[in-house]
């Protein structure tokens, strides 16, 4: 049992902290209400209007979607790397170095022909 | 829980995923079919894995994700593709190949 | 279990292991090239960088197949174990390697032909357009091009290399997938007919995705029973265990799937006249070529290295479906009215000759090496190989206006039209029956003698029936194009250039080569030697 005191510590301190954050935002921040606050994204970004008959995205969207189940699969190997990267050493840096060297290189392919570009 | 109840449920996911290419038309459901099975066979990979003591299967379960979605990304292309030039998925439709 | 504690950096043998790797790398750079090359150079570029890669990779292959070391001078087994036991460049590696080095780089010269469609090469101009659309005619015109089917080429080859060349059954399932995923896309990226080339990739992938599952789940059972990927592992876990055991034979039964999908052998043969016929036909030239030589070889290494033990459980399942590989094929392809899937057909038939050969299981005997399974499947995928790129190869020359004129009836009077093209298609063709003075006699020759000697009798006696039964409609071929009239519009025949022409002369050399002193490669074969274990 004594394993898991450091857990439910983390545990209390994280929830601590949202209450803290939550609270003391609404306290000291201040409060003026314009249309941008009431928008799905305060950061600005217009949510795109739901299709004409309801359904069917753009095909952009998939395209978005691909890149992302590409390049979000690769932390599968990287997460195992970080447990045992001490007892790997310069070998297992070099090896993964050469991992993401080559992601970048499908990165820059992406990137240089229009694959992260919306419209 | 023994390691055959595990390979059970991974069994009957294997045959619901086969059975699913077999009978469904539309070209989405059936990948979505093939990707059943590959993670039934994730299943027994790991139950494989705790039986024997190994680390070995489950090393094999994170490789067949990474397949797995290497896959889905060239079909879902492929699928599109033919979807926007016939507006249509099923694979019944893709008939123009035969005999 | 493995602990933490217990981790080690693996040893890799870059120097053993170096042709896959620049084959890798070449691939790679092609990306590179495609990201940051300005477009009017990409062609000449890709072109330059696949050709070089694999032409270095080949001198490479024979470095490394110079240096193995010889474990064992009885049985001629040489080479060693690679990066941490999961692979392994032995013999037959070298040899595969070899042969599929030299025709991924035939292919690529088939790949980069300009000249027939104007200045283009024969892939999609823009595989996004929709097929007759404005953006389509478009992309044409303006000479846009997807010069991305040279390094997907170059990543299906090393999937190749390392297929036959794992020692270890996850990194063979992953090494399937890589060399699977590209060709599902190369399929789908014709030219000319679109709504064909993209049907065809759409049943390769969604039946190549469900037999790779259905290998998967031999792999989980085999290492459920086995408790290790390792083929040694395997075979030593087959060795000593006693009686049948439900989760060894699920696995052989459900790897022999997945292997026997990717050979094209009946009855999981049902994709593979669609996609030759659909596909683009360089990229069925390839496929045809280097994709059964790859399955073939890791369909031996893992039968005969892992199940070894277990041979008296699969045999009799290895000769059901060579003898229905070979009757399918043979009767099938007499009914075809298309020249390509005719062709497709005839692989399926030659996929039967292999697996006779394969079915045999003759390791040879002590000190007098004659010819084994392993040479004779190695030397039947080699010249089988040559034809079947050179066949394919012709096959895109014979045109009209909407391209590629595939249909027997368009063929008729050929012979006249074009006496030497017509003349070595018929070459090619005769190769394929078997006829002496071809490499198809000297390799059916050889498969049928192991088969023979392994005490597989009544399979030589199948496989020499449907030889004949074959003959019959590469014969029909013959006769329409040289002695039937043409029916309505002469065949035309274009000029290509020096790429197309070069690979058909030299697939037709290698063709008579193979036949008339098959001596040097049948020794290489021999010299190949056995499976390290």
């Amino acid at each position: 049992m004594n394993g898991y005191i450091p857990i439910l510590v983390l545990g209390a301190i994280a929830f601590a902290f949202a209450v803290f954050s939550v609270a003391i935002s609404g306290l000291t921040g201040p409060k003026r209400y314009n249309r941008a606050r009431l928008d799905s994204y305060e950061c600005g970004i217009e949510p795109t209007p739901q299709p004409v008959g309801g359904g069917r995205f753009p095909v952009k969207y998939f395209i978005t979607a691909m890149l992302f189940i590409v390049f979000d699969i690769e932390i599968i190997f990287l997460f195992p790397y970080a447990v045992a990267f001490d007892s790997l050493g310069l070998f297992g840096m070099v090896e993964m170095m050469l991992f993401i060297l080559a992601i970048f290189v499908v990165y820059a392919y992406v990137w240089r022909r229009g694959g992260l570009e919306w419209d | 829980m023994n390691t055959e109840h595990y390979l059970t449920l991974s069994a009957l996911l294997f045959t619901i995923g086969a059975t699913g290419v077999l009978v469904r038309r539309n070209a989405i459901v059936v990948f979505m079919s093939v990707e059943l099975m590959l993670n039934a066979t994730n299943l027994a990979f790991v139950s494989f894995s705790r039986a024997h003591g190994q680390l070995d299967g489950q090393v094999a379960a994170f490789f067949v994700m990474v397949v797995a979605a290497a896959e889905v990304v060239v079909g879902l292309a492929i699928i599109v593709a033919i979807f926007r030039s016939r507006r249509s998925a099923s694979v019944d439709d893709a008939s123009l190949l035969k005999y | 279990m493995i602990l933490l504690a217990e981790f080690e950096s693996p040893k890799v043998e870059y120097a053993t292991i170096s042709p896959l790797l620049i084959v890798v790398g070449a691939a790679i750079l092609g990306v590179l090239v495609e990201a940051f090359v300005p477009r009017a150079w990409r062609y000449p570029v890709q072109v330059g960088v696949a050709a070089l890669g694999l032409l270095i990779a080949l001198a490479d292959t024979v470095r490394v197949g110079l240096a193995l070391d010889t474990l064992d001078a009885g049985l001629l087994a040489r080479g060693s174990l690679a990066v941490e036991n999961s692979m392994v460049v032995d013999g037959p590696t070298v040899f595969l390697w070899g042969t599929l080095l030299v025709m991924s780089l035939i292919s690529v010269l088939l790949f980069a032909e300009r000249r027939l469609e104007g200045g283009l090469t024969s892939f999609a101009g823009q595989a996004a357009a929709l097929p007759g659309t404005d953006a389509e005619r478009e992309a044409s015109t303006r000479g846009i091009e997807h010069t991305e089917v040279f390094p997907l080429l170059l990543f299906a080859v090393t999937g190749m290399l390392l297929f036959p060349a794992s020692n270890d059954l996850l990194l063979m399932f992953v090494a399937l997938e890589v060399l699977s995923l590209p060709l599902y896309l190369l399929c789908g990226l014709a030219r000319r007919r679109r709504l064909l080339s993209q049907e065809a990739a759409m049943k390769y992938f969604l039946l190549g995705a469900f037999s790779s599952a259905f290998f998967l789940y031999g792999v989980a059972l085999i290492y459920g029973f086995a408790g290790s990927f390792e083929l040694a592992d395997i075979d030593a876990a087959v060795s000593a265990s006693s009686g049948a055991n439900a989760y060894l034979l699920g696995g052989i039964g459900l790897m022999a799937v997945g292997l026997l999908f990717k050979v094209g052998a009946a009855p999981f043969h049902a994709w593979t006249p669609d996609v030759y016929q659909g596909a683009p036909t360089a990229v069925t030239a390839f496929m045809a070529a280097c994709t059964k030589i790859a399955a073939f070889g890791a369909l031996m290494r893992v039968f005969y290295v892992a199940f070894g033990g277990a041979s008296w459980d699969w045999r009799p399942l290895m000769w059901v479906v060579a003898i229905l590989t070979m009757v399918v094929g043979s009767v099938i392809a007499i009914t075809q009215t298309d020249v390509k899937r005719m062709l497709a057909y005839s692989s399926i038939a030659h996929a039967g000759f292999v697996l006779v050969g394969f079915a045999g299981v003759y390791a040879g005997t002590g000190d007098v090496v004659g010819v084994t399974s392993v040479s004779s499947v190695l030397f039947y995928l080699a010249a089988y190989g040559f034809s079947t790129i050179g066949a394919f190869a012709i096959i895109t020359l014979v045109r009209d206006a909407g391209g590629e004129t595939t249909a027997l009836s368009r063929w008729a009077g050929l012979g006249r039209e074009a006496p030497v093209l017509a003349g070595t298609f018929a070459f090619f063709l005769l190769a394929f029956a078997g006829i002496p003075l071809t490499s198809g006699f000297i390799g059916k020759w050889a498969v049928f003698a192991a088969a023979w000697a392994g005490g597989a009798w009544p399979l030589v006696v199948v496989a020499v029936v449907m030889s004949a039964v074959a003959a019959f409609f590469y014969v029909r071929v013959i006769v329409a194009m040289f002695f039937s009239d043409p029916v309505d519009i002469k065949p035309a025949v274009a000029v290509p250039s020096i790429l197309t022409t070069g690979v058909i002369t030299v697939t037709a050399l290698a063709t008579v080569a193979l036949g008339v002193v098959p001596g040097p490669v049948l020794d290489l074969a021999q010299q190949a030697g056995a499976f390290v274990r």
